[in-house]
């Protein structure tokens, strides 16, 4: 593999069920060692599109490539699944589904098991490595779900919506986890609808609607192609600046306001505008556009 | 292949851990056993005491030679019947007063001979409140038949001393003939036959269900998601079906095992509850086991894929219910074409039944155990299902893959037709 290929390349892969087309023409590039958000509405094709790279589906046309090779059951080991419908044996012991999914990916029995002893050492399971799946609450299965997408190194690690349902702590733990396998040289590809984790995360993102590539590219530089065109303000007083001369739409969060510049307003007209108004500014900042934006103008302007 | 072993020994070791397993397999034979044990030992209950009875006699002049027909002893050498009274051509009074003797544990019973027992049909009674004892009925039975019997013979002129040497019936023996020669026949053969027959057909519904419950533990839990990104479709469905019949399959060898005990000390054990009670002698030719297992394994396979089917294809026990009922049925119509079979093993009717496949392994069975039949007969019968096995494992497969990750509605027999177009 080279240093800095391709982890995964799609070209021009489509899947249809019956009359619905789940994806159509998706072409994309995951760098090797990157983490990359799969972006896209309920329905878009994302969950198709993670099936066809797990070669759990296979495409009508196109075709994938994963660290350099067509996808078969050698890429199948190379890859960690988290998916977005948790699921485990319920009544098998905790280590013993770990081992079990372990050396289904090829992992000697033996190396299963003490990665898996590591794992739950790690998440502070180990108390519960003996106990039956069904006996865990819901954070901690998820907690042995993850270990079972990651326990066989994998190189290429796909993790749909990882953080739901896990606590605070467990969330940085997880989170913490995703970084150190990345800057080990794995890929990882995270499914999420929660902008602010891919914006943290992602170094770039792919945004599918109705099964199409509709924005693809390394995040930082798709949100400055945007240029600084939102303001973010805090203020008391009279806010009958936040109007739609200066702006296209205000998102109002209680003491933030986030409001979208129209393309010919000026900035400096719009302070002075608010200080004459008698509003007292206490934050006034120029940003590129929040991932949410962008999501929510790509996804409605193609509905257009 | 180290996957497809993978699969099938997670299969097998968390099904042979089971409380299930180890209840069915271990419960199963203890209660062949004690329905074995309980019946010769109520065969075998005796008297504890002497019983004493009186005997009215219509007729006059019978109740000594009754009385001298019960010659049945106690283990302490006591007899098992003493006469009490006996009352020659008796008032209707007498019998009252003897009914209630007999219901305040007086008397344990009274003899009526009827006044029309030795010239014409009249039939004796025996009054007791304990009338299940049939050894006891046998004994007096046979006093007041070889009592009436002489009676009948003096009449005509004839004097015989000992009366039941002379009227003991010949018994006729049937005699079982095979390749091997003859055995006495007592219906072991018929019994073993149905015993056979039944059991593969509550075996192959029961795997069969597991197998379907098993996938669809599977996808409900939604573990499937993981499976299949780690193992072909196909070796999971093949591991899963292949892991149940090695339960199945330790199953039935713990079961052959205490079969082959019971056979070998069946007898030992019957004596032990009776001195004296023997066992049919059962002998089982080993071809015969091996026939089961081979006719177990052919159906197990073929109902297991269909099963295995039904359980991707449904989200809950009530769809599986309902989808899964057509399958049963076919397995209960085997059961319900025993009597064809039994009536006669070799008429071509059965010949033609035990080569149908899904119903072939069960009418086969039986068929061998009641009269083995032409091997070509076996072999075809094999060989057929395999096919057919084949056949519906290939398409089983198609919409276990597809169906495994459909959640929500069952699908329609159109969208099953679909289902195995996808690629």
């Amino acid at each position: 593999m080279p240093p800095n290929g391709d982890a995964l390349v799609l070209e021009r892969v489509s899947k249809r069920f019956d009359t619905v087309t789940a994806v159509s023409n998706l072409s994309l590039r995951v760098r090797s060692g990157a983490i990359f958000g799969l972006l896209g509405p309920n329905g878009a094709g994302k969950t198709t599109t993670l099936r066809m790279i797990l070669r759990i589906m296979i495409p009508d046309e196109g075709s994938i490539q994963m660290l350099g090779e067509p996808l078969g059951d050698r890429s199948q080991d190379l890859t960690g699944y988290l998916p977005e419908e948790r699921g485990l044996y319920p009544r098998m012991q905790v280590r013993k589904v770990l081992v079990f999914l372990a050396s289904l990916k090829g992992l000697p029995e033996a190396d299963a098991d003490r990665r898996a002893r590591e794992w739950l050492e790690r998440f502070e399971l180990t108390a519960w490595s003996e106990k039956k799946v069904i006996d865990l609450s819901k954070g901690m299965q998820q907690k042995v779900q993850f270990i079972a997408a990651v326990i066989h190194q994998p190189k290429v690690i796909i993790l749909d919506e990882p953080f739901t349902g896990l606590d605070p702590v467990n969330a940085v733990l997880v989170k913490d986890i995703m970084l150190e396998l990345r800057d080990q040289g794995a890929t990882i590809i995270l499914s999420t609808h929660r902008m602010e984790q891919v914006e943290m995360m992602c170094d770039s993102i792919c945004l599918i609607n109705k099964g199409e590539n509709v924005l693809d590219g390394d995040l930082r530089a798709i949100k400055a192609s945007y240029g600084k065109n939102t303001l973010r303000v805090e203020y008391s007083g009279d806010g009958a600046f936040l109007n739609d001369s200066f702006f296209e739409n205000i998102n109002r969060f209680g003491a933030i306001v986030e409001a979208k510049l129209r393309p010919k307003a000026d900035p400096q007209e719009i302070l002075k505008a608010a200080l004459a108004g008698g509003a007292r500014i206490t934050r006034f900042e120029l940003l590129e556009p929040p991932l949410n934006d962008i999501f929510i103008e790509k996804v409605s302007g193609s509905h257009a | 292949m180290h996957k497809l072993w993978l699969v099938i020994k997670r299969e097998y070791v968390t099904r042979v851990r089971t409380k299930a397993f180890v209840i069915g397999t271990i419960a199963i034979p203890l209660f062949t056993v004690g329905i074995f044990a309980i019946t010769i030992f109520a065969q075998s209950r005796e008297a504890d005491h002497t019983l004493k009875i009186a005997i009215l006699d219509n007729v006059g002049g019978l109740s000594t030679p009754i009385a001298a027909g019960l010659t049945e002893k106690l283990k302490n050498g006591q007899p098992v019947f003493e006469v009490v009274k006996s009352v020659n051509r008796p008032a209707s009074s007498d019998a009252a007063g003897l009914l209630n003797q007999v219901q305040t544990g007086g008397l344990d019973g009274y003899l009526m001979i009827p006044a029309d027992a030795v010239d014409g049909k009249g039939a004796a009674e025996f009054h007791t409140k304990n009338p299940g004892e049939i050894t006891f009925s046998d004994s007096i039975n046979r006093a007041v038949s070889d009592a009436v019997i002489a009676r009948r013979l003096e009449n005509k002129g004839v004097q015989v001393g000992d009366i039941g040497g002379v009227v003991r019936s010949v018994e006729v023996k049937l005699m079982k003939v095979t390749a091997h020669g003859e055995s006495e026949e007592k219906g072991q053969t018929f019994v073993i036959a149905v015993v056979m027959a039944t059991l593969l057909y509550a075996t192959l519904l029961m795997y069969g269900m597991t197998t379907m419950r098993s996938v669809m533990e599977e996808k409900t839990t939604r573990i499937i998601e993981v499976l299949v990104a780690s193992v072909r479709p196909f070796y999971l469905l093949a591991g899963k079906i292949l892991g149940v019949a090695a339960v199945a399959v330790t199953q039935y060898t713990i079961w052959t095992a205490a079969g082959g005990l019971l056979g070998a000390y069946g007898a030992t054990m019957a004596s032990a509850f009776r001195p004296g009670a023997s066992m049919p002698a059962f002998h089982l030719p080993p071809a015969v086991l091996v026939y089961l297992v081979l006719f177990f394994l052919a159906g197990y396979l073929l109902f297991a894929s269909l099963y295995a089917a039904v359980g991707a294809m449904v989200s809950n026990e009530q769809e599986a219910q309902q989808v899964g009922t057509p399958i049963t049925i076919i397995i209960v119509a085997a059961f319900l074409l025993f009597n064809v079979i039994l009536r006669d093993p070799s008429s071509r009717l059965a010949v033609i039944l035990s080569l149908i496949p899904f119903i072939s392994p069960i009418l086969m069975i039986l068929r061998i155990a009641m009269q083995m039949p032409p091997f070509w007969q076996i072999a075809l019968s094999l060989g057929l299902s395999l096919l057919t096995t084949i056949g519906v494992t290939y398409l089983s497969a198609k919409i276990y893959r597809v169906g495994v990750l459909m959640y929500g509605k069952r699908p329609s027999l159109v969208e099953l037709l679909r289902w195995m177009k996808y690629t």
